[in-house]
This record gives C-alpha cells, sequence and structure tokens, in this order.
C-alpha cells in the first residue's frame, strides 16, 4: 500500500443538523489523518465519545452517506465525496438478513459489491473462520447469540473492499471477556490496511481509550447549567502523541489511567 | 410460597400441569388432553337430547352415498378447481399490489383497493355478472375479489410496516434500489405473505359455497349442499361439512408446511420467541 504519510483520510467540516426544530448538531468538525509506522501495517481506529442522546448516531448517518447535514462537508481521501454504500456501518441493532443464513449474508454483500462468485465465496469463508463463524456458517440470524450476530454483522460490513467502517456502539451491552474480544477484534480488522480506517462510537471511556489512536469527545456548551443544543467535538485526544497507541498492556500505566481520570471528568461536565 | 417453590424444586408430575397456569405440556400429556376433548365431544354428540344433529354413523353413510351415487368426488374437485384459480389470482394481484406501494404513485390505488373489502360480495354479482357473462369466470372473479381486497389490505401493512433500519442496511451495503426491493420488500416479507395468504385461503374456503351457489351450473360442493338443503338430508348436509371441514384443514396445513419450506427462518423466530 502506497500511502503519503499524514495524508487526509476523513475530513468532517463543521457539520451540522437540526431534527424536529431541535439542534443536534452544531458544527462538528474533525479530521482522520493517516497513520504511518514503519514495517507495521498500522490502519486507524478513531473513538467518538459521548453521553447518550447526544447526536453520534445521527453523525454516523451523515458520515455514512444516509442523511445530508443541513451545513457542513463530508470528504474522504483526496476530497471525494462520500457516497451511500461507500462507507461501512455496523448499526447498533446488529442487523442482518433474517432469510439469509451466515454465509448467505456474507455473500449476498460480495455480490452487491460485484466481487466474482469465487472470491466471495473465498472472502467469505475466511471471514467466517477469523470471526469464529465457520460452526456456524448455515445457521440463520434467529439461531444464533447476540455475540455472533454481532460478529456476522461486522463481518458482512468488511466483506466488500471498502476502507472506512463506522461501528455504533459496538462495545454496549456486553460482558467483560467479551468486550475484550470485540476490542481487539475493531484493532485486528483496522491493522489488515494501512489504509483503513475504524470510526468506534461509544460511551465506554476506557475501551475507546485502549482500542483507538484518537478520542474524540462530543458534548454540548453548557449556559449557566443549562445544556445549550447542539453537539460538537469538546475535546480530541491524541493517543499517539501522548505514548499511549498500539501497547500492549497500556491500560496499567500511570499515563493512562491520569488521562482516563482527566477524560472521566470532562464527559462528566458534558 | 409454595407455588414457588414447586416451581424451583421438583416439577409437578404428568397431567397436573395441565391444570397450572402457562405451562408446557410434554407431547404425551398433550395427545392425552386431547383426546379427552375428542372423546367428550363424541359422548357430547352422541347423548345430545335434541335430534337435529344426525349420529356418526349416519353422516358416515351419507358420506359413503354421497361418494359412491352423487359424484362427490369430481364435485370437490370442482371446487377444488375453483379455490386453485382463485388463489393463483388473488396472490399474483395481491402481492404485485402490496410491493408495488414501494412507488409512493401507486399509494392511493392500493389503498382504494384494499377499501373495497367493505362492499361484499353479494352487490357484487349483477355487475360482475354482466363483465363475465357469469358462469365460471364470474364465480373465480367473485372470489379473486373476495379474497385479494382482504390480502392487500394486510401484506400492504405489511410492507408499510417494513422499519426503515432495514433499508438502511441495504443502503450502507451498496445494493441499488431494486436490489433493495428484492431483498427486503419482497423476500424480507415472504414469511408473512404465506401467512396471509393462509389467512385468505381460510377465508376464500369459507366463501366458496356461497359463491358456489350464486351460479350453480357447473356444480361444486356448494351447489351439492343447497341441493341437498332443498331435500331436506340433514346427514347428507353434514357429511358435507365434514368433507368441507377436513378439506380446509387439509389446505392450512398445507400452506404451513410450504411456510416451513419458503421461510425455514420463520419458524426458528417464532420458536426463540
Ligand atoms: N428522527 C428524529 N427526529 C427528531 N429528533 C431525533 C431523531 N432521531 C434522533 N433524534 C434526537 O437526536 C438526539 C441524538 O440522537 P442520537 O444520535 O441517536 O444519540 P446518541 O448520541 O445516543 O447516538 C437525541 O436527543 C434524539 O432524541
Ligand atoms: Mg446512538
Amino acid at each position: 500500500m502506497t500511502s503519503i504519510a499524514g495524508e487526509v483520510l476523513l475530513d468532517v467540516s463543521k457539520v451540522s443538523q437540526t431534527l424536529g426544530g431541535t439542534k443536534i448538531l452544531a458544527g462538528v468538525s474533525f479530521q482522520i489523518i493517516d497513520r504511518v509506522r514503519a514495517d507495521v501495517v498500522t490502519g486507524q481506529v478513531v473513538a467518538l465519545l459521548g453521553p447518550s442522546g447526544v447526536g453520534k448516531t445521527r453523525l454516523l448517518r451523515i458520515l455514512a452517506g444516509l442523511d445530508a447535514p443541513d451545513a457542513g462537508t463530508v470528504r474522504g481521501k483526496d476530497g471525494v465525496e462520500l457516497l451511500q454504500g461507500s462507507v461501512g456501518f455496523v448499526f447498533q441493532d446488529y442487523p442482518l438478513l433474517r432469510h439469509r443464513t451466515v454465509r448467505s449474508n456474507l455473500e449476498l454483500a460480495g455480490r452487491i459489491a460485484g466481487m466474482a462468485p469465487a472470491d466471495t465465496v473465498k472472502r467469505a469463508d475466511r471471514l467466517m473462520e477469523t470471526f469464529q463463524l465457520a460452526e456456524r456458517a448455515d445457521f440463520y440470524p434467529a439461531q444464533l447469540s447476540g455475540g455472533q450476530r454481532q460478529r456476522d454483522a461486522i463481518a458482512q460490513q468488511i466483506m466488500q473492499p471498502r476502507q472506512l467502517l463506522l461501528m455504533d456502539e459496538p462495545f454496549s451491552g456486553l460482558d467483560p471477556a467479551a468486550l475484550a474480544k470485540v476490542a481487539s477484534l475493531v484493532v485486528e480488522v483496522a491493522n489488515l490496511d494501512d489504509l483503513n480506517t475504524i470510526v468506534v462510537v461509544t460511551h465506554d471511556i476506557r475501551t475507546a481509550m485502549v482500542v483507538s489512536d484518537t478520542v474524540h469527545m462530543l458534548g454540548r456548551d453548557r449556559s449557566g447549567g443549562k445544556i445549550v443544543p447542539g453537539a460538537r467535538v469538546k475535546e480530541s485526544y491524541d493517543m499517539v502523541e501522548r505514548g499511549l497507541a498500539w501497547r500492549r498492556g497500556v491500560e496499567q500505566s500511570q499515563d493512562f489511567l491520569e488521562l482516563e481520570r482527566e477524560i472521566s471528568a470532562k464527559f462528566q461536565e458534558l | 410460597m409454595p407455588e414457588a417453590k414447586a416451581t424451583k424444586t421438583g416439577r409437578p408430575p404428568g397431567i397436573a400441569l395441565a391444570f397450572l397456569p402457562n405451562r408446557v405440556l410434554s407431547r404425551t400429556t398433550a395427545a392425552i388432553v386431547i383426546a379427552f376433548w375428542v372423546v367428550a365431544t363424541l359422548i357430547l354428540w352422541v347423548a345430545l337430547p335434541w335430534k337435529t344433529l344426525p349420529t356418526p354413523l349416519e353422516i358416515w353413510r351419507a358420506l359413503g352415498t354421497m361418494w359412491w351415487t352423487r359424484g362427490l368426488g369430481p364435485e370437490l374437485f370442482t371446487t377444488l378447481k375453483l379455490i386453485a384459480s382463485a388463489t393463483f389470482f388473488t396472490v399474483v394481484v395481491s402481492l404485485s399490489l402490496s410491493y408495488v406501494t414501494v412507488l409512493p404513485f401507486f399509494r392511493p390505488l392500493v389503498e382504494g383497493v384494499s377499501k373495497l373489502r367493505f362492499l361484499g360480495l353479494t352487490g357484487l354479482v349483477f355487475p360482475f355478472t354482466l363483465m363475465t357473462g357469469g358462469g365460471y369466470a364470474l364465480k373465480v372473479v367473485l372470489l379473486t375479489f373476495g379474497m385479494a381486497t382482504f390480502f392487500v389490505t394486510a401484506m400492504a401493512q405489511n410492507v408499510a410496516e417494513i422499519p426503515r433500519s432495514e433499508f438502511d442496511h441495504m443502503r450502507v451495503l451498496g445494493a441499488g434500489e431494486v436490489r433493495i426491493v428484492w431483498e427486503v420488500v419482497v423476500r424480507g416479507t415472504l414469511d408473512k405473505a404465506v401467512d396471509c395468504l393462509r389467512q385468505n385461503v381460510a377465508m376464500g374456503w369459507a366463501m366458496i359455497t356461497m359463491v358456489e351457489g350464486i351460479s350453480r351450473a357447473e356444480g361444486g360442493i356448494g351447489a351439492l349442499i343447497l341441493d341437498e338443503n332443498k331435500h331436506f338430508l340433514l346427514a347428507e348436509v353434514y357429511a358435507l361439512l365434514l368433507v368441507i371441514l377436513v378439506v380446509g384443514l387439509a389446505m392450512d396445513y398445507a400452506m404451513g408446511v410450504l411456510g416451513n419450506v419458503l421461510c425455514p427462518h420463520a419458524r426458528l423466530g417464532r420458536i426463540a420467541r
């Protein structure tokens, strides 16, 4: 993969949205820059952290091209507009086609993308292997556990050769063991390609810090204790700059714990 | 509480479960319960004081007479052919109309067709006779009208109720609108379509004797009933009712099987729930 260091992979600029007369997003801006490490394939993982109801899902829908912002722009690599279908999106409720099996859900994604039939089958097989779904290949979604559904939904989104993947609250409702697994899966998927970028929406501060190289905190302003409608990026934390990215066991380090406390304190104020 | 304790430790055995609320019975116990009701019904039937109801034996004999001397077989076949044609046209018309509601232009049309169900059949016999020239075509049209107006109502509702998230899911995968309609609207609601069909075939079957009475020339089991009525042959009428019931149940069962074959996932969802 050739990539110029520091290339902008996603540029979100002053995105605003008003729904039903209420301002939801008020000029959300952030960029995702290609992270480059010598000799290591390094994708990007960006966490969008924010309290419930702040507008995280609405923002993802705009990034995915499902909704148009009232104002502002979203641009991909080389400034291209992101079209519907060019961005993967793992919805919070892990939708799958319930009349299709695990395998068939994956193969459909390949077929839609126009992949050759042989490639489709091969890639679906490999993904089912990676996501521990091989034994469930012929099961229908109704026969899967929550975790299996989630993995199939993620696999379906990365069946197609796309480099931007959005995940809405992939960590919520998981037990600690499952959480750790999904977290490492996110990192693994991101690192499959230098240009892969995963945007994870979460309200889990610790996991956000563990998986990502950048944390953006979405929040609303307060004036005299009252919330002013309209979310924007209130704080950004560059985990690479702080030496907290790409490190095994980083969550035990003093720096990590300190930053976690700092972010938690900020989060409380949102 | 002793009740709560019983649930936790030993579960009450066998038949006692049938008298506790919200329990699931084993196959054997369920069979025993069903057998009880069948026997009870038979006893009640035979022991009933008033004599409008022929005995099972009389009905059985009447059934034999009808089959061997009055051509019950061919008449039944005529009726089955009628319901089959009407069902075919109902499915084609209703599903097309329901799926086409994805285009806003057609929604008022479908809405209108759905409202026609309030007309009922009796008043339509005359205009439909003029249109079709009567006979077999009239019966097919009447029955199709009766079934399709209800089928469209239910099925268009099913299509309208597809959550937006299912469309978004396919859009995110980059699917075109035609593929989305096929996957989400057509295949995604196929289990519901089979359910609708099942309901409507049952309705059609219930209407069929009436429709056959409107135009009796081609015969059919409905015409046969009216004949027996005229001659006050009570046992024969009950024998025909029995045939109608059994064939109706068989068709319903067949629809259930069809549903399981076409949409195995639907049954799984029900069990999981
Ligand atoms: N279709 C809608 N119409 C009006 N308001 C909406 C709509 N969808 C979401 N909202 C509001 O937008 C805000 C942000 O929602 P959402 O993005 O789902 O929050 P979250 O950050 O928890 O994902 C919420 O206050 C919600 O009530
Ligand atoms: Mg949300």
